[in-house]
């Protein structure tokens, strides 16, 4: 393979150029209510080509057949020369390098047998429909993939990598009359079948908070000092702040570029926001991003200041910033854009019991189920929230959307908890084409004064 | 190895489909040149029948063969126990898919192209925000299975997605639209003059308040009425139970003034071809004749659950498995002229384009829009661009009183085709 690429870049007429291959297998198993929906197997593999021309611009061929890489080079070149650019594109310099990169399994998932995989996902839909009669509907997913990437480039950087990943995620929907309320729990990671065995607890939660959310009244809305859960932290962190971290993005929003001015002051002294692609075991990690940068970790607020945001070659150049190992691409049919890793609130130091113990009247808001951004103004959804009263966690409420401005949100986090984890749910991130990207998100616990709560 | 012949040794049933696509793709944002691709796509897909269970797999690695049977036989023992046939031969008509003058277009003559539509476009409205994604395909697939079906088929579609914003303070005007052929016509830029005269039309703002009204909407307009429909009358949303129109065949829904119809065999669409993604003839269903529904359009397997035989309306992609999906669909003009329509309102508007158009639940009919496009029609005549206007209303109320249906018809998204509808009555809101 390697020589395979090299030979092609050699016949290269561009400034630069990069090929990524990628060799896929995956196998997907889904049940829905008592029906096993699928049980499929998927070989996939392919390449990109990207060709910068510095006075135009780029093209890329994405392609299956690996026989005649000359003439996706070629076509990727013909690309490149219609775009016309205003100033010669630069890339950030990277060291040039060679790696192999494979991956650790503890029981790798292709020694698995399908009806071992479907035996599993039968198991936890089993408990799911079995956990209550109100349970009218459920849904487990078994999804694994494993990747063989490889990767050249004009510069003589080579890497080769394996990348294996698992998912197990189920939901139960509870009715009760026309009240019908789901909830959703999952597993997802870099590593082989060991991760979703023995996950009846999951499967176990899901059910039971579905029930649970049929009694919850709707919340009153109002405004609430809110105690957030790591997950729904997590989710908020890299929905309302993370994307504007993204340079490309920020790049040709001039709003955007007006509001992440490096040194504006975005929270409290003790907030501190980083994406790192380095975190052990995580989703969004990778030694290296898909155009050869290694990773690192990335300070995006530090002591409640804007220090940095995440950039690929090419917007580090135009933004005079270092690279940071940001560039990812889904799979082999889309280039590399811009990117988080592992995006995270760091750890504080407040006591959950601390956070709650003053508050007569708010929200304890939990899990996010999706949500809007525009701009600098957000909307989630959280997936159960409690309320609290008098310093104690007391009834399930339902319908809690959290909306807000990010600036004055984060400026209104008033304690941060000493209890960091990092997120294994599944999912992903979307940007344009390209998703659900596996990414990987962590909070402690936080907690934020005046919190815009719209009920049903 | 010889796929079919492997899989006939285990399985009843066969069919093996090689899909191959190239497309090039030609973006602008905003006005400028933002990108140029060219995807190629090859792979195989496959479905077996073994033990009377459906098994299904694919590939995009043409060198491994023996994993792909081996999966698709392997998916077989979880499949469904469904009793179809996948088709043997039968003729179909001859359909014109292909053009090598599309196919012959070189990227710098796409980019070309694009710069036209945006030539006439931005001298008259220079304020727009214009994308395009021009995209140009050459596809071509090989179907087989155990009866000796044995078919090819290529084509060449080009398509234009455009998207004009033109937003000044707080007026806010989209337009967007697909349009395509798989035949070069010498007259490409014909759109885009049509959409000049719509920008232009715009130009002059009146106001309107809230009431009931007649509303007439123009063949973009009418997707709002037409896209709801056209899922309704998909087989499998019959089969899951969330199409309204499930067991009323024969019975009268809609104004005897609606016919429509899904044709598969037109000469030069998108969606044409001759035969269907599994083989089955592509042919003219008609749905709906003069108000009554007729029938549903299936593929092989929602046919089966009904009992009835697939109307040649299978679609799928390499690592999907075939599903219904409507291939032109045709809302059939009526006896009048539009300008005798539009001479006929008092008072009233013409609905060009939706915000939001089929967001939300429409396979319940119900749709409720901000409207992106928007014309007063006062004494005859149309008077200026309205604004901030909504719209509500289910399809299968509104669409049994049909004031009129125009003659003059229109492709819009690429493969719908519909006249002019005028509805006697709706209530229009005006935000104040």
């Amino acid at each position: 393979m390697r020589n395979k690429l090299q030979e092609a870049l050699k016949l290269s007429k561009a400034d630069y150029t990069e090929i990524r291959i990628e060799e896929r297998e995956s196998a997907r198993i889904s049940y829905r209510g008592k029906d096993l929906e699928n049980a499929n197997a998927v070989i996939d593999k392919g390449g990109v080509v990207r060709c910068l021309i510095r006075k135009h611009g780029w093209g890329v061929a994405t392609f299956n057949n690996l026989d005649d890489l000359k003439n996706k080079v070629e076509q990727a070149y013909q690309c490149a020369l219609v775009a016309r650019s205003d100033s010669p594109i630069a890339l950030g310099p990277i060291d040039v390098l060679e790696e192999n990169i494979q991956a650790v399994m503890e029981h790798d998932f292709r020694d698995v047998s399908m009806s071992a995989k479907k035996a599993l996902v039968e198991n936890y839909n089993n408990i799911l429909l079995d956990s209550s009669p109100k349970i009218i509907d459920t849904s487990a997913v078994y999804v694994d993939s494993f990747s063989q990437i490889y990767f050249a480039n004009s510069e003589g950087t080579y890497i080769g990598e394996e990348r294996p990943s698992v998912t197990i995620a189920t939901t139960a929907i509870a009715r009760d009359g026309d009240n019908v309320q789901q909830s959703h729990e999952s597993f997802a990671g870099p590593f082989g079948f060991e991760f979703v065995l023995g996950r009846e607890e999951m499967a176990r939660t899901a059910a039971r908070r579905a029930v649970e959310l049929l009694n919850a009244k709707s919340v009153i809305g109002g405004q609430y000092p809110v105690v957030v859960d790591p997950m729904l932290a997590g989710v908020f962190i890299h929905e309302a702040f993370g994307h504007l971290s993204e340079s490309d993005f920020v790049y040709e929003n001039p709003k955007a570029r007006e509001m992440m001015v490096l040194g504006r002051r975005f929270g409290k002294d003790f907030l501190n926001v980083y994406d790192d692609g380095t975190i052990p075991g995580q989703r969004g990690t990778h030694r290296f991003d898909d155009e050869g940068t290694p990773t690192r970790h990335n300070d995006l607020i530090k002591d409640g200041i804007l220090v940095g945001r995440l950039h690929s070659r090419e917007t580090a150049a135009k933004m005079g910033e270092i690279v940071t190992g940001n560039a990812r691409a889904i799979n082999y049919r889309f280039p590399p854009i811009v990117r988080m890793t592992n995006t995270a609130i760091d750890n504080g130091t407040t006591l959950f019991e601390d956070m709650i113990k003053d508050i007569k009247l708010g929200i304890y808001a939990c899990d996010a189920y999706g949500g809007e951004t525009m701009l600098e103004n957000f909307s989630f959804s959280s997936g159960h929230a409690y309320m609290i009263r008098d310093g104690k966690i007391a009834e399930m409420v339902k319908d809690v959307i959290l909306s807000g401005n990010l600036f004055s949100t984060l400026m209104n986090i008033d304690a941060i908890g000493n209890d960091f984890r990092w997120l294994t749910v599944g999912g992903g991130c979307g940007k344009g084409e390209q998703v659900p990207l596996p990414v990987g998100m962590g909070a402690p616990h936080i907690r934020i004064q005046n919190v815009v709560i719209g009920g049903n | 190895m010889d796929l079919m012949k492997e899989l006939l040794r285990k399985a009843e049933q066969v069919e093996i489909i090689n899909l191959q696509n190239e497309t090039t793709t030609v973006t602008f944002e905003a006005n400028q040149l933002k990108s140029c691709r060219v995807a190629e796509t090859k792979g195989t897909s496959v479905r077996v029948v073994r033990d009377g269970r459906m098994g299904f797999a694919a590939s995009s690695d043409e060198r491994a063969v023996t994993k792909l049977a081996s999966n698709v036989l392997e998916s077989a023992n979880y499949g469904d126990q469904l009793t179809f046939n996948f088709p043997a031969a039968q003729p179909a008509a001859q359909v014109r898919t292909f053009d090598r003058k599309i196919v012959d277009l070189s990227i710098s003559r796409l980019v070309e192209i694009g710069r036209e539509v945006l030539d006439l476009i931005l001298p008259v409205e220079p304020e727009a925000s214009v994308n395009i994604n021009l995209k140009r395909s050459v596809q071509s697939a090989s179907l087989k299975n155990q009866t000796g079906l044995d078919i090819q088929f290529k084509s060449s579609p080009l398509a234009f997605e455009l998207e004009i914003d033109r937003i000044v303070g707080d007026d806010v005007l989209i337009i967007f639209d697909i349009v395509g052929t798989t035949e070069w016509d010498e007259d490409y830029l014909g759109f885009a003059r049509q959409l000049v005269k719509k920008l232009k039309m715009a130009r002059i703002l009146t106001s309107m308040r809230s009431g009931n009204m007649p509303v007439l909407f123009s063949p973009s307009g009418s997707l709002a009425l037409g896209l709801p429909v056209k899922e309704g009358l998909n087989g499998k949303n019959v089969y899951k139970g969330t199409s309204p129109m499930r067991g009323k065949i024969g019975e009268k829904l809609f104004d005897e003034k609606l016919t429509m119809i899904d044709d598969g065999t037109l000469h030069g669409r998108p969606g044409s071809a001759p035969y269907d993604d599994e083989g089955v003839p592509h042919q003219r269903n008609l749905l709906v004749d003069k108000g009554v529904l007729k029938g549903f359009f299936y593929d092989l397997r929602t046919a089966a659950r009904f009992g009835v035989t697939s109307t040649g309306n299978a679609t799928r992609s390499l690592f999907t498995q075939p599903e219904p999906a409507s291939s032109n669909f045709m809302i059939q003009p009526g006896n009048t002229p539009l300008k005798d329509m539009i001479a006929s309102i008092r008072e009233g508007i013409l609905v060009e384009g939706l915000l939001g158009l089929g967001q939300g639940n429409i396979i319940s009919g119900a749709f409720s829009n901000p409207l992106a496009l928007a014309f007063k029609i006062e004494n005859g005549q149309i008077v200026g661009r309205v604004k901030d206007l909504s719209i509500a209303g289910n399809v299968y109320d509104l669409l049994k009183n049909v004031e009129a249906v125009s003659q003059e018809t229109e492709w819009v998204y690429a493969s719908i085709h519909a006249p002019y509808i005028l509805l006697p009555q709706m209530n229009v809101v005006a935000k104040e």
